[in-house]
């Protein structure tokens, strides 16, 4: 691999026009070490002009976090279609470790189309990966977001997610009164408000298979758990209860949901069974126990409690209903979500009256501190586990922010259409 | 380059060599569809009679609160009144964390007013946690004024 020194100065702030990308990305750190790879412009046979540029997408795609560098096409000495028309040494010149070409054609089914593609290793001078997509002509840009997926396995050995999407709320704007429960590609594009209401959402969080979400309304008066499918807009609430309802979370296999209920008089952990409709009590403490999440394995529920006298993270086994506490470090650690392999949490951390994200390593117990803003909560982690996202603020603007697990790249989400906050990213599905 | 990098560099090529993959991916356009709430919980009807601050993080009532909880409690006993008690809180802390904050706070104003003789039965609470604010902006002044209980009679 061509490791090439990118970025000279410390902080190099990166505006991409609206056309290629609606992340603003601000690369941190001394130099970079970033993939240079080319993405020809793919050849076009379809009659209809092409509106969509696939190799826009991947670009945009691949340079969303800072791990890749794209040669733009003005920069290539010549634009190859087929496999015949590559030669390894031009592209060894402008210095792309990788190359990637393609064709976009029709099928014999009417508004189908099948993007073909090839991914190159421009080192070792061989195909690396052949690959076609199939599909609708209007899911040309999903088709560029699997493309980028598979260039991004290939190279980096783990799945990328520019295929998955995020849910999150927009409270209300000027422009929009109501509160409304968002689902975007992860770029922000596509946005789609899947419920709105003159009544506070909360807590958005999706169902493994990526079908449903689940989330708080306060549209009867009082919090309520609904879960509604993204497919037919069908909702269903959860047995309400009286007090407190709320911070719903998916299990793993996708059959219950834990959640917060203080209908014993404080909030406590509950298991919902989505079959049979009925609470089951977990946690049983006269203080506060609140935002629960499933480990990986589905054994343990990570939530926040202050029976210690400071909000602290614990985690209590399903099964046998034992009680451990993680977090020690600092008076406010809270909102807990596990990291996909299962090896560590994500959560808030008070450091100085400053509200950050950390990382705990669940082993050593060591904290890392991972943001330098002010007001930093609701982190959620990329399926892959490799960059979260949170909710901080620009001023007294509610916006969703971003970082790599690793420190090295952060990135601000647009400002999609009012004020973001409470993002959830979904799972990673075929 | 030593015998051992040689070996290597042979195993990663004859490695990477075999590994080269083809792949058919499908996509759909599947689109997600929006609703909206209907019949929506309004305050049409419900006047707020008093609101009540509370310090940082805390849900105590000072006896200035418990002062006006006390006329509070008279006028609503004196009028036959029924109450909602909304919890509130400032920005800072988890939106969870903070949604139990804000009922401790309106449990402790439905108790004060349930000790100065209005029946439990004329009372309910409801937290908002940090969602409805009275004040917008990230300081102190918007914050106190967002730490809150509101007493809504009917």
């Amino acid at each position: 691999m061509n490791f090439k020194k990118l970025f000279l100065i410390t902080y190099l702030i990166i505006f991409f026009p609206s056309v290629s990308s609606q992340l603003r990305i601000e690369i941190k750190g001394g130099i970079e070490e970033s993939i240079s790879i080319a993405v020809v412009p793919m050849q076009w046979n379809l009659e209809i002009p092409q509106e969509i540029f696939i190799h826009e997408v991947v670009k945009s795609d691949l340079e969303s976090f800072g791990e890749f560098n794209v040669l733009p096409p003005r920069n290539m000495l010549s634009l190859p279609t087929t496999k015949e028309e590559v030669f390894y040494q031009d592209w060894r010149l402008l210095g792309s470790d990788y190359l990637v070409i393609g064709n976009i054609e029709s099928t014999e089914i009417d508004q189908e189309i099948r993007v073909s593609y090839t991914i190159f290793d421009v080192v070792k001078e061989r195909v690396i990966h052949r690959g076609s997509v199939l599909g609708p002509l209007s899911t040309l840009r999903k088709m560029g977001h699997k493309i980028s997926d598979k260039i991004y396995a290939r190279i980096q050995g783990i799945p990328g997610i520019f295929s998955t999407k995020i849910a999150y709320i927009d409270k209300p704007s000027k422009s929009d009164p109501n509160y409304n429960l968002m689902i975007s590609d992860i770029d922000g594009k596509n946005s789609l408000s899947l419920f709105s209401s003159p009544q506070p959402l909360m807590s958005p969080s999706w169902s493994p298979d990526m079908k449903s979400i689940s989330y708080v309304s306060f549209e009867e008066g009082t919090s309520r758990i609904f879960i509604q499918k993204l497919s037919n807009a069908e909702r269903r609430g959860l047995k309400l209860e009286k007090g407190i309802n709320s911070s719903p979370n998916w299990a793993p296999d996708g059959k219950k949901i834990s959640a917060v209920l203080s209908k014993s008089g404080n909030p406590d952990i509950f298991i919902y069974d989505l079959e049979l409709s009925t609470w089951l009590q977990v946690t049983n403490h006269f203080g506060i126990d609140t935002e629960p999440d499933w480990s990986p394995n589905s054994r343990n529920i990570l939530f926040t409690s202050n029976r210690s006298g400071s909000p602290q993270l614990y985690e209590v086994n399903t099964r046998t209903k034992r009680i451990k506490r993680l977090t020690f470090e600092g008076t406010y650690n809270a909102r807990g979500r596990y990291l996909p392999n299962g090896k560590g949490i994500i959560f808030v951390h008070r450091q100085n009256g400053v509200f950050h994200i950390a990382t705990q390593n669940l082993r050593t117990g060591k904290i890392r501190i991972l943001t330098d803003t002010r007001l930093d909560e609701s982190p959620t982690v990329s399926p892959n586990g490799n960059v979260v996202l949170y909710a901080t603020k620009d001023g007294d603007k509610d916006i969703l922010a971003g970082i790599t697990l690793d420190g090295k790249t952060k990135f601000v989400m647009p400002s999609l259409k009012g004020e973001a906050r409470e993002p959830s990213w979904s799972p990673l599905i075929d | 380059m030593n015998i051992f990098q040689k070996f290597y560099l042979t195993f990663l090529v004859i490695f990477l060599a075999s590994c080269s993959s083809v792949s058919t991916d499908r996509t759909n356009d599947a689109t997600a569809i929006s609703a909206s709430a209907t019949g929506a919980y309004s305050d049409g009807g419900i006047t707020s009679n008093n609101v009540l601050y509370f310090a940082y993080d805390r849900s105590d009532i000072n006896s200035a609160g418990r002062a006006k909880i006390r006329n509070l409690a008279k006028m609503i006993k004196d009028n036959d009144l029924s109450v909602r008690v909304e919890g509130h809180c400032d920005e800072r802390g988890t939106r969870e964390y903070n949604l139990a904050l804000g009922e401790q706070r309106a449990k402790t104003v439905a108790e004060l007013l349930i000790i100065n003789g209005v029946s439990s039965s004329k009372i309910s609470t409801v937290s908002y946690g940090e969602e409805k604010p009275a004040a917008s902006g990230s300081n102190e002044n918007s914050w106190s004024k967002n730490r809150r209980a509101l007493v809504k009679t009917f």
